[in-house]
């Protein structure tokens, strides 16, 4: 074999490793191309239920249910959101909701942080019987527990109240959260905290000196989930709320709902209304959220 | 505050306490050194578990074992009346559990079928969906971040203001959905007015708002170890076989976390009736919380809801353990062997 033939022939090897290289970067390209395509659609299509309520809110009550519906609106009727007080009274019932949502929010995440500090950290007696019970009671269903602690707070006299719906969230913000912080806690290197107690630190100092400042992202999560979760709670609301100057943004949404006569303009409009808060406090925290997530680490 | 920790715990699991206390004190006397410490550290730590003690014992764990009690009895709303008349609660064993399954307008049977039937569509949906978009969305590609906010949103939404939403996108008449069928040359759909396509139409917006099921299982994905696909595309594995062969086994463990929950939450589904449907039509949403709140708080029969309550809970303790015991099988445990 000559020399120049094995020159080709190493050439040739070379060219195929570069072109199948070349190649599987293109795929790669179609194929990142392709999934950027289809997530602009997927993301389109989930967009336009809430699209659908915001256009319909700025609607004549007459043009919302239009053949064929239109995607603007014709004039951008903003009045609409001026709901009378005595059928849907926003500004009362997000005060209410935020009499229930902040102080949960607030002690639910620093209870759960101090639970999961303690379970992360600290050495003591019955540990793990205590984290089993702990996660055990994340697959329990809130909603058995629901009649002997309606029980519970009426036998108190504290039906009527914000405290049956508040008081819960107090107790370490439900297991999941304590949870969550105990993962992001334990991803973090023990030098940092034992050289702060070996100082002579106390436990309390290092968590909020230390600790405290690296779990930010842990922090904003279970803040987001608690809110959320209060948010949410529709049932229980209902079943502790009766009188209306009490209600919840959750609470006068469905009695509208159950009682509006053909104000569709107002209802959707108060439905907007009460998908702010929520959009609001999530892109606050957006940045955090996914980040807090990840580094705890779900696989463990 | 221990003594009283260890004997609540004692009396939940007996053995189990037994054994793990026995443990911890074979830790201690090794550490006998850091005695000084571990009494320190230990103090804290209880005074820092306060709340979550008080609420494992009086949210979680003492209501579960009162629910049983409350269910024999025939405890009434009205018996938290002020000055009401009603007459000193009685035990009535097993009345109750009889009542709620013989009764028709109770129909109970139904509204097991209902939830369940409801949970199992919801949960596969909602993993195969959110599997997907995180699938999509862990690749390159601008704007990531805001698409996984696009995606997320529907769930930071309150349940109640996306189910008025949906009731009336989903509207027979003017709905935009039938709109979208009928361009695309397809026939219209009752969907929550009708009773056979309630359920199919609830399970779609219970995956419209597993947002935070694609965040999770974003987080899953950045952890699969990036050697593993580039060893088999080296061995020449085509897309759909690492897909198969990697991201799957290595994301087992969040796959099953994340079917263990969704189906925690969707077997308690009750905002959609709460809120619109009103268990109709007919009884095809009468989901297993709805009916209990409406035996409870609108029949005022509170021993009939907890009847209802504890077979809830034997019903989500099945499926769970279903679940759990499958899961030996397909979950692929890192440190073991392969699955065979």
């Amino acid at each position: 074999m000559s020399e120049s033939a094995v020159q080709t022939g190493a050439e040739k090897s070379y060219k195929r490793i570069r072109s199948s290289i070349h190649s599987k970067k293109r795929s790669q390209q179609i194929a990142d191309t392709v999934s950027f395509l289809v997530i602009i659609i997927l993301a389109a299509l989930v967009m336009l239920p809430i699209w659908w309520m915001i256009r319909s809110s700025l609607m004549k009550s007459l043009e919302i249910f239009k053949w064929p519906p239109q995607f603007f609106p014709k004039e951008w009727l903003f009045s609409n959101y001026n709901i009378k007080p005595t059928t849907f009274d926003f500004w009362r019932y997000l005060g209410n909701t935020l009499t229930i949502v902040v102080p949960s929010v607030v002690f639910g995440t620093a209870t759960a942080t101090l639970c999961g500090y303690a379970f992360a950290r600290l050495r003591f007696r019955g540990k793990a019987l205590l984290f089993s019970l702990c996660v055990g009671s994340m697959l329990l269903p809130t909603m058995v527990t629901l009649i002997p602690l309606y029980i519970a707070w009426s036998s108190l006299g504290l039906t009527d109240t914000y405290w049956p719906l508040i008081l819960p969230y107090l107790c370490g913000g439900g297991a999941f959260n304590i949870f969550l912080i105990r993962q992001f806690i334990k991803t973090l290197p023990r030098e940092l905290d034992e050289s702060a107690s070996i100082d002579g630190a106390s436990y309390f100092r290092t968590l909020v000196s230390i600790i405290l400042p690296s779990i930010k992202p842990a922090i904003i999560v279970v803040a987001l989930l608690i809110f959320i979760t209060t948010w949410n709670d529709l049932l229980q609301q209902t079943i502790y709320i009766s009188s209306r100057e009490k209600y919840t943004i959750a609470v006068g949404l469905t009695t509208f709902m159950g009682s509006f006569k053909n104000d569709y303009a107002g209802m959707f409009a108060a439905t907007c209304l009460s998908f702010l808060p929520g959009v609001v406090v999530y892109l606050l925290g957006q940045r955090h959220f996914v980040e807090g997530i990840v580094m705890t680490g779900m696989k463990n | 505050m221990n003594q009283r920790g260890a004997c609540i715990a004692d009396c939940l699991c007996g053995r189990l306490a037994v054994l793990l206390s026995r443990k911890c004190v074979i830790d201690m006397t090794n550490k006998k050194k850091r005695a000084k410490i571990a009494v320190k550290e230990q103090r804290a730590a209880y005074l820092f578990l306060i709340p979550a003690l008080l609420g494992l014992t009086f949210i979680t764990y003492v209501p579960l074992l009162a629910v049983f009690g409350i269910s024999l009895t025939d405890l009434n709303v009205g018996h938290f009346i002020k000055g009401g008349t009603m007459p000193p609660v009685k035990y009535v064993g097993f009345e109750n559990f009889k009542e709620i399954f013989r009764n028709p307008s109770i129909d109970f049977l139904n509204s097991i079928k209902v939830t369940v039937v409801f949970a199992l569509v919801a949960v596969v949906l909602s993993i195969i969906y959110s599997m997907l978009i995180a699938m999509l969305l862990n690749r390159k590609m601008p704007g990531r971040g805001f698409f996984r906010a696009i995606f997320y949103i529907p769930y930071i939404l309150p349940a109640t203001a996306v189910m008025i939403s949906w009731w009336f996108l989903l509207k027979y008449d003017g709905g935009l959905i039938n709109y979208i069928l009928v361009s695309l040359g397809l026939g219209k759909s009752y969907f929550l007015s009708a009773a056979k396509s309630a359920i199919p139409s609830l399970a779609m917006i219970a995956v419209w708002t597993s947002g935070n099921l694609i965040v999770i299982f974003l987080a899953g994905l950045q952890n699969v170890p990036r050697v593993y696909h580039e060893a088999a595309e080296i061995d020449g594995a085509n897309a759909w076989q690492r897909f198969w062969n990697i991201t799957i086994p290595s994301m087992t463990p969040i796959i099953f976390y994340n079917l263990l929950m969704s189906l925690v939450v969707n077997l308690q589904v009750v905002v959609p009736a709460l809120a619109v449907t009103k268990g109709g039509p007919g009884k095809s949403t009468m989901f297993m919380t709805y009916l209990m709140y409406q035996t409870g708080f609108r029949g005022r029969e509170l021993g009939q809801a907890g009847a209802i309550a504890f077979v809830f809970f034997i019903v989500a303790a099945i499926l769970a353990f279903i679940l759990f015991a499958t899961s030996k099988s397909w979950i692929y445990d890192e440190g073991g062997e392969d699955k065979k």
